[in-house]
C-alpha cells in the first residue's frame, strides 16, 4: 500500500512542473479572459471592474444597438459578426485552395523529381521569413503608385483598362472609383490580405504532407505499380488515405489558423478596418479602445470556436467505428 | 617570479574591485518614442547628454519604442504600475488623464515652481487635471498646410490662398494643369483628421469644437455635416490623390516633398523635413469656411507631447526635477531642429531657427484659439470610435449626415 502511494507520489512530483506550466500558461489565461469578459474593465485600472454579465457578448453580436438616451437605433462599430464571416471565408479558402495546392506540390515533389530539395526549400522559405517582412513585401506589390508591381503589370498589359472599371462597378461601400488601391476598399482589401496569408503557409502544409508521403511503405507503392495502377490511382487509393492523419492536422491548423490570423493583416494595413478579422478587432478593443472586457469576450469566442472546429474536423476525419480521443 | 605573479594578481583583483568602492550613481529609467527614425531623436540624445553632464551622480537609462506599439506598452504597464519607468513619455489630454485618474502619475506641482518663469502655466493646461499639473510639455505642434510654391506658380498663384473660395479656385487651376492639389494618407486615419478637424473648426469655430471633444456637446450639428460634405466634395472632385486611400503617411509625405502634390496638411513637426527638402515651400492655415463662427487664426493643436513621472518611482522628486530639465532641453533642441514649436520660452539664440518653423511659430503667436487634436483630446474609446467614422468619411462610405448621426449615437 505504502509502496503504491510512494509510486503515485513520484508520478505526481514528476508531472508537477509540466502541470504548473500547463495551468499557468494555458488554463489560467483562458479562465482570466473568461472572467474579464463578463466585466466592464478599462485595462489601465485593475480595481475598477464592473460586472456586466453577458452584455459584452451581446454588444459583439449586435449589428445595431439602441441608444438608451435617444432611443434611436445606430450602427454598432464594435460588431464582430462581419469579422467572423471574414475569418470563415479565409478558413474556407485555406481548406479548398491552400491545402489542395500544398497536396499537389507535395505529391509532385515526393516522386523524386530533379531538384527536389531545392524546390522544398523554395516552397518552405515564406514560412521562415518574418511575417512583418512579408507584409512589407506585399505592401510594395499592392502599392497604388509607381512602385507597385501588381498595378504596373496590369497597366503594362492594358488589363487595368477593363479590370479597374469592372472592380469599380462592384464596389458598393464607397462612392469613389477603384484605380488600383487594393487595400483601400472593403471589397478588395480582404482579398488583398488573403493572397499573402494563403501563399505564406502553402510551404508549411506542403512539408507536413511531403513528410507523410515519404513515410508510405515502398512495398505498397511497388505492389500497386505491379498491379498496373496509374499515378492518379496510387495517389487516390494509397497515398491520400495513408496520410489522412496528416491531412486532418493540416485542416485543423488551417481552420484554427484562419480564426486566429492577425500578424500579416496587421503588417499589411495599419488601419485594418477594411479587412477586419476577430483578432484585429480584439487588438483594437483591447489596446486602442481600452475595452478589456469586450476584447476578452472576443478571445473567449475564438477559443471556443477553435476547440469546436478542431472537434468537428476530428469527427469528420474519423473512420467508421473509430473513437474520438 | 612567484612574488611578481602574486603581486600582479593582487593588483588585478584590486583594480576589478574599484567599482565597488566608487560612488554609485542614481539611475532614473525613462520610456519614450524617440526611435532612431524619429525626428525628435537627436533632441532627446542632446538633452539626456546635457542632463547627465549637469548631474554626474544621475544616470538616465532610456528606451525608445515605435509610436503605435508604445501606446500598447504604456497602457499594459499601467495595469501593473510596478513595471513603469521613473519617467515616461505620454500624450496630454485624455490619454494622460486616464492614467492620472487611476493614481498612476506623480503630481508635479511642487517640482514646477522653479521652472515657472520659463514655462508659462498655460502650456501645462492640457496635462492638468483637477487643478493639478501632471505632465511636462516638450514641444507643441499644430496642424499646418504646407504648400509647394513652385506648383502653385504653375497654376498662376504666387501666394497660398487664404479664403475658401480662392483655395477651391486654386485647386481647380491645379487640376486643370494636371497637378494633384492634396495628398492624404487613408492608411493612417489620424492623417485624415489633420484635414477634417481644421475644416470642421473653420466651420463651427474652435470653442464649439472644444466643447464636442470635451464631451460637453454632441456631434449632432448640421454645420458639421456640411463641413464633412464639403471635405468629401473636395475628394470626389479629384482634389485629393486617389491613391492616398491605401498609402501610408510616409509615402504621402515623400510624394509631397517630391513635388507630386501642391498641398500637404499635417503636423508642424514636419517643418524641419519640408524646410530641408529641395523646393520652394511655404506654410499656412486652412482658410475659413464660415466667417461668422470662425477666424483664420483658429488652429488645431497645442502642447501634447509630454513627460510624466510614475507614482511608483523610487525617486519621485528627483525624477520630477529631471523631467522638467529634460523637457526644457528636448524643447530647445527640437525647436532648433524644426521638429516642433517651443512650449518653453526660449532663453537661447533662435536666429538659426528654420524659416518654416519660424513661420509656424508666428502663426501660433497670432492664434485666436486652439483645439487639441481630437484623438488626444478624447479618451481612448470615444477617440477610436471617432477615428472609425473619420475613416469612413475619407472612403466616402458615409456622408456628413451619416457621420454626425452615427457618431452622436455611438458616443452617447
Amino acid at each position: 500500500m505504502k509502496r503504491t502511494f510512494t509510486y503515485r507520489l513520484h508520478i505526481f512530483l514528476f508531472l508537477l512542473p509540466a502541470l504548473i506550466l500547463f495551468v499557468g500558461i494555458l488554463i489560467a489565461p483562458i479562465v482570466m479572459s473568461a472572467w474579464y469578459s463578463v466585466h466592464d474593465f478599462n485595462s489601465i485600472s485593475s480595481t475598477k471592474m464592473d460586472f456586466v454579465g453577458l452584455d459584452n457578448y451581446v454588444t459583439l453580436f449586435s449589428r445595431e444597438m439602441i441608444n438608451p438616451e435617444t432611443g434611436k437605433v445606430f450602427a454598432n462599430d464594435k460588431f464582430m459578426g462581419d469579422a467572423l464571416v471574414n475569418s470563415l471565408i479565409l478558413a474556407v479558402l485555406s481548406v479548398f485552395i491552400q491545402l489542395p495546392l500544398s497536396l499537389i506540390i507535395a505529391l509532385k515533389l515526393s516522386k523524386g523529381i530533379r531538384g527536389e530539395r531545392a524546390y522544398l526549400s523554395i516552397f518552405f522559405m515564406p514560412v521562415l521569413i518574418s511575417t512583418v517582412i512579408i507584409g512589407r513585401l506585399w505592401m510594395n506589390i499592392y502599392d497604388p503608385g509607381k512602385a507597385g508591381i501588381l498595378n504596373a503589370a496590369l497597366r503594362a498589359t492594358g488589363a487595368d483598362q477593363w479590370l479597374f472599371p469592372w472592380i469599380s462597378g462592384r464596389i458598393t461601400s464607397s462612392k469613389l472609383a477603384f484605380t488600383g488601391q487594393w487595400t483601400g476598399f472593403r471589397e478588395t482589401a480582404l482579398g488583398a490580405a488573403f493572397v499573402p496569408i494563403l501563399w505564406q503557409y502553402v510551404g508549411y502544409h506542403m512539408l507536413l504532407m511531403y513528410a507523410g508521403i515519404k513515410g508510405v511503405p515502398s512495398e505498397l507503392l511497388e505492389a500497386a505499380e505491379l498491379d498496373g495502377c496509374s499515378e492518379g490511382q496510387v495517389n487516390r487509393h494509397i497515398i491520400i488515405p495513408y496520410i489522412k492523419p496528416i491531412l486532418k492536422v493540416s485542416v485543423i491548423f488551417a481552420v484554427t489558423g484562419s480564426l486566429k490570423s492577425f500578424d500579416l493583416i496587421y503588417a499589411l494595413m495599419k488601419d485594418t478596418t477594411k479587412a477586419e478579422l476577430p483578432s484585429t478587432l480584439m487588438y483594437k478593443l483591447l489596446f486602442l479602445h481600452n475595452r478589456y472586457g469586450l476584447g476578452s469576450a472576443i478571445a473567449v469566442v475564438l477559443i471556443v470556436l477553435c476547440f469546436a472546429f478542431a472537434l468537428l474536423i476530428t469527427l469528420a476525419f474519423r473512420d467508421k467505428g473509430e473513437k474520438v480521443s | 617570479m612567484k612574488k611578481v605573479f602574486a603581486l600582479i594578481l593582487a593588483a588585478a583583483m584590486l583594480l576589478s574591485m574599484t567599482h565597488v568602492f566608487a560612488e554609485e550613481k542614481t539611475v532614473l529609467t525613462m520610456w519614450c518614442i524617440a526611435t532612431e527614425s524619429d525626428a525628435n531623436r537627436p533632441a532627446y540624445e542632446a538633452a539626456i547628454a546635457a542632463y547627465e553632464a549637469a548631474h554626474p551622480d544621475v544616470k538616465i537609462e532610456w528606451e525608445a519604442f515605435e509610436n503605435q506599439s508604445y501606446k500598447t506598452k504604456i497602457k499594459a504597464a499601467m495595469s501593473d504600475p510596478s513595471t513603469l519607468p521613473d519617467i515616461f513619455f505620454t500624450w496630454a489630454g485624455a490619454f494622460l488623464g486616464d492614467f492620472v485618474n487611476d493614481g498612476n502619475v506623480y503630481c508635479l506641482d511642487e517640482a514646477y515652481q522653479p521652472f515657472a518663469e520659463s514655462l508659462p502655466e498655460v502650456m501645462l493646461q492640457n496635462a492638468s487635471y483637477g487643478g493639478k499639473h501632471y505632465g511636462v510639455p516638450l514641444t507643441m505642434n499644430i496642424v499646418a498646410m504646407f504648400a509647394n510654391m513652385d506648383l502653385l506658380a504653375e497654376a498662376g498663384y504666387d501666394a497660398v490662398p487664404t479664403t475658401y473660395e480662392d483655395l477651391i479656385a486654386c485647386c481647380d487651376a491645379l487640376v486643370e494643369k494636371g497637378i494633384i492639389p492634396f495628398g492624404c494618407s487613408g492608411g493612417e486615419t489620424w492623417c485624415v483628421t489633420e484635414y477634417l478637424e481644421p475644416i470642421i473648426e473653420k466651420t463651427i469655430g474652435y470653442e464649439a469644437l472644444n466643447e464636442i471633444f470635451a464631451g460637453r456637446a454632441t456631434w449632432n450639428d448640421p454645420a458639421i455635416a456640411g463641413a464633412v460634405d464639403a471635405f468629401q466634395e473636395m475628394i470626389t472632385k479629384g482634389y485629393f490623390d486617389p491613391n492616398g486611400l491605401s498609402l501610408g503617411n510616409d509615402q504621402v509625405k515623400a510624394n509631397f516633398i517630391a513635388g507630386e502634390y501642391a498641398f500637404y496638411q499635417n503636423g508642424s513637426w514636419n517643418c524641419g523635413e519640408v524646410n530641408d527638402a529641395e523646393g520652394n515651400f511655404q506654410v499656412a492655415l486652412f482658410p475659413v469656411m464660415d466667417a461668422e463662427k470662425a477666424t483664420y487664426g483658429q488652429v488645431i493643436g497645442g502642447p501634447s507631447d509630454t513627460l510624466a513621472v510614475a507614482a511608483t518611482s523610487k525617486n519621485p522628486e528627483l525624477a520630477a526635477q529631471a523631467a522638467f530639465e529634460l523637457g526644457k532641453e528636448i524643447c530647445h533642441y527640437g525647436y532648433l531642429a524644426g521638429s516642433g514649436l517651443p512650449a518653453w520660452t526660449p532663453d537661447y539664440d533662435t536666429s538659426e531657427v528654420k524659416p518654416l518653423v519660424a513661420a509656424v511659430a508666428d502663426i501660433v503667436a497670432k492664434a485666436d484659439g486652439m483645439v487639441l487634436f481630437g484623438d488626444t483630446a478624447m479618451s481612448a474609446d470615444p477617440a477610436n470610435t471617432y477615428l472609425n467614422f473619420v475613416s469612413k468619411v475619407y472612403g466616402c462610405e458615409i456622408d456628413g449626415a451619416g457621420f454626425i448621426e452615427s457618431l452622436t449615437n455611438a458616443l452617447q
